[in-house]
């Protein structure tokens, strides 16, 4: 306890910021794989010789999960206060970062969904 | 009861860790299995409509259930191991720093795994349900679609994999 330093309740902020950055990029990636998937299966009933260039829509959605869960592993494993202080200003940081990282990933996934659905019809 | 240094900690600092987790661990099983359960009606119900005209495909088809399935099973994996880590700590170490911050990691670790799920099962009976049907047109595309809802599934091991790694920060002050 001696060894603590820093304020309280910032790893809260530093928690939720890996938290954000995790789910709304899986949002992101899901949404993606899901939409580019649907058209890709539609697509595929008319020219199954295409199903399989058509997967990279859905390969690049899944890369977007990988950036959020490097993030999230990075935040989550940067807040220790025991080692370093962790004051209200990295608890901020780090929960603005994974939103930046989360939010971004989730309007690329929501982008590369529609986009694939479309462009591989 | 530890100070408080900025409006947000004012109010946190009275929320006992303890609430966090219990919250945390309920959410990881609770939205995981809501994920699952979606997923599995959006394919089943694509696959029985399907299997109507075209009875063939309801055997291959039940993989897309067994990966949706999947989802919840990480859920429940996960909410063990957050439970097996709560502690009990004397009640003058509840609103310590070290106990308060366990008990934001538990939450935090619910919260990602829960979600992280819930969307993976929306995808994956998403990806299922069209896979079904596509599969009743032209037995060769099934396991081309399914090569896409494995891509889907694996967002739910992101969430179970940063779930641990988060929640191996949780230590409680010593008695």
């Amino acid at each position: 306890m001696s060894t603590f330093s820093g304020d309280e309740t910032a790893p809260f902020f530093g928690f939720l910021g890996a938290a954000a950055a995790l789910v709304f990029s899986c949002m992101g990636a899901a949404y993606g794989t899901a939409k580019s998937g649907v058209g890709v299966a539609s697509m595929g009933v008319m020219r199954p010789e295409l199903v399989m260039k058509s997967i990279v829509p859905v390969v690049m959605a899944g890369v977007l999960g990988i950036y959020g869960l490097i993030i999230a592993v990075i935040i989550s494993t940067g807040i220790n206060p025991k080692a370093k202080s962790y004051y209200l200003f990295d608890g901020y940081a780090h929960l603005s970062s994974g939103l930046a990282c989360g939010l971004a990933g989730l309007s690329a996934g929501m982008a590369i969904g529609i986009v694939g659905d479309a462009g591989v019809r | 009861m530890a100070g408080a240094s900025s409006s947000w900690s004012h109010a946190l600092v009275q929320i006992s860790p303890y609430t966090f987790s219990a919250i945390g661990i309920a959410i990881s099983i609770g939205v995981s299995v809501l994920g699952a359960a979606w997923g599995i009606y959006i394919t089943g119900s694509s696959l029985i409509g399907a299997a109507i005209k075209a009875p063939r495909i309801t055997s291959k088809n039940l993989i897309s259930i067994i990966f949706c399935e999947a989802v919840a099973i990480y859920g429940v994996i996960i909410a063990i191991i957050l439970q097996t880590k709560l502690e009990s700590v004397p009640s003058s170490k509840i609103y310590e720093p070290e106990s308060l911050r366990a008990g934001y990691a538990i939450f935090a670790s619910g919260i990602i795994v829960g979600f992280a799920n819930l969307f993976c099962g929306l995808c994956v009976g998403i990806i299922g349900s069209s896979c079904a049907l596509s599969d009743a047109q032209n037995s060769s595309l099934f396991v081309k679609i399914l090569v896409i809802e494995i891509f889907g599934s694996v967002l739910g091991l992101f969430g179970v994999i940063v779930g641990i790694i988060m929640s191996a920060q949780v230590s409680w002050p010593s008695k």
